[in-house]
């Protein structure tokens, strides 16, 4: 294999278009030597500044918990060394706007750039599939344009008024672990803000409590509602929160120490989310 | 988006185990993370998964991570980038495409461009990208956004899968021959 034959292989590893057996080779040969390695990194760099031109997308909220839950216990490998030359600086805040590069202009490149860009918008324009029924999932921009209709008035026969449906006060939320079985089931009524938790799994090992949490992007970490499952039946109360954010909240129970965390947050694995789903359909118009 | 020098100070927090940094990182830049993920897989509980396993990979192996080598936010995506590759690699794509969760939703994006400004590298590469040939154009860029295998990109481009392996492979070598003789 020829020099360039290295380096092409190498540069189609990092853009993705090998088969699965040769990335195997690819990684094997980066394992074995570092200069292959090197070469790799190289085109990752060269590749990489591509990623500025993907809009942002939020993760579901509850995926946080999950990597958290997954961290516990890991120890990181080894500390990061930091040459001289290279500038650590302490963010002062999260910004989640997107990025903003200052540069430099250079006309003489910036006719190519103008040309390719539209090639760029052109890939991007294909769009992602996702399901249709979690449009919150799109950034802005991509999100379905909200239809209005027109609907033209009979001067005749007025229409007869109609009612607003009911919102439904009742929301039900089956909190498990992914697909297995169900193990808390909460009522909560909106309006009134209860809830009732009902206890399906079995009762909490000796020495540890189940506290249930609410989790909403309005605040940045998640909300103890206290301890449930000791009895079946447990009221914990949402008297705090309004509506809107009872309603759109992530409900989590993690397994903490008896008596529950004492830090605020989650200390134990997040074992059961779930989200509230209608209880009661609202009536055909 | 944190510049580089805040990414870089929280990798080295994370690195010796502060969980409050490992937070800040990714509230930084999970958005941006997903944003790539999802395009190669189209998926949401493949892109969860992928996800996952990258920040905790990153949580692991942040001390790893070499300043002088590349950007943090390059890094970070090169890990997510590289298991999505991975897992649609592993699986044929026809049975991704005939699952119901995965469907295509032709979307009217705006300019993505018109907002934003580009570091001098990307404009560099963009300006290489340009150099050639408008099909190859669309051939990189497809396999690095979307993750296309080299049997999609034969599909979209309609063209033979044998001429799909040496154009990338010469549009590769062309585009690093033009970003070192920039």
């Amino acid at each position: 294999m020829t020099d360039e034959d290295f380096d092409a292989l190498a540069a189609e590893y990092v853009l993705g278009t090998l088969t699965s057996e040769e990335r195997d080779t690819v990684e094997q040969l980066a394992a074995k030597d570092a200069g292959y390695a090197d070469r790799i990194a190289a085109w990752e760099r060269r590749l990489g500044t591509l990623e500025a031109m993907v809009d942002p997308i939020e993760p579901p909220v509850e995926l946080w918990m999950r990597i958290r839950a997954s961290i516990v216990e890991i120890r990181p490998d080894a500390a990061l060394r930091l040459p001289e030359v290279v500038e650590a600086v302490a963010p002062r805040e999260i910004l989640d706007d997107g990025n903003v590069v200052v540069l430099s202009q250079r006309v003489r490149r910036w006719r190519m750039v103008s040309t390719l860009t539209g090639a760029v918008a052109a890939v991007l324009a294909l769009g992602i599939g996702l399901s249709r029924y979690q449009p919150d999932m799109l950034p802005t921009a991509l999100r379905p344009p909200v239809r209005t209709q027109i609907v033209e008035v009979v001067r005749q026969a007025p229409p007869a008024p109609v009612p607003p449906a009911p919102t439904p006060a009742r929301f039900v939320a089956v909190l498990q672990r992914d697909a297995s079985a169900p193990a808390f089931l909460l009522t909560v009524d909106v309006d009134k803000r209860t809830l009732t938790v009902r206890r399906v799994a079995n009762a909490p090992e000796s020495g540890k409590s189940y506290e249930l949490w609410l989790v909403s992007n309005k605040f940045p970490g998640p909300r103890s509602l206290g301890l449930v499952g000791g009895a079946e039946f447990s009221k914990p109360t949402l008297a705090s929160y309004d509506p809107a954010t009872i309603s759109d909240a992530t409900y989590a129970v993690s397994l903490e120490p008896a008596g529950g965390s004492t830090t605020g947050a989650p200390t134990g694995p997040v074992l059961f989310t779930g989200k509230l789903v209608e209880a009661v359909p609202p009536p055909a118009p | 988006m944190l510049t580089a020098p805040e990414l870089l100070w929280l990798l080295a927090a994370v690195a010796k185990g502060d969980e409050a940094a490992f937070a800040r990182l990714y509230t930084a830049t999970r958005a941006k993370l997903y944003g790539v993920v999802i395009r190669i897989l189209r998926r949401q509980d493949l892109t969860d998964e992928v996800i996952q396993e990258t920040y905790l990979k990153i949580w692991r192996s942040a001390g790893q991570f070499d300043p002088l080598r590349a950007a943090p936010i390059s890094w970070m995506v090169a890990i997510a980038r590289n298991r999505a590759i991975d897992i649609i690699r592993r699986r044929k794509e026809t049975s991704i495409e005939e699952e119901p969760q995965a469907m295509e939703v032709a979307t009217d994006s705006p300019d993505p461009l018109a907002r934003r400004e580009l570091s001098e590298e990307l404009q560099r590469l963009l300006a290489c990208i340009g150099r050639l040939p408008a099909e190859r154009q669309r051939l990189v860029l497809l396999a690095y956004y979307n993750g296309y295998s080299r049997e999609r990109l034969a599909a979209e481009l309609d063209t033979p899968i044998n001429t799909i392996k040496t154009w990338l492979r010469r549009s590769l070598l062309d585009v690093r021959e033009c970003l070192e003789h920039d």
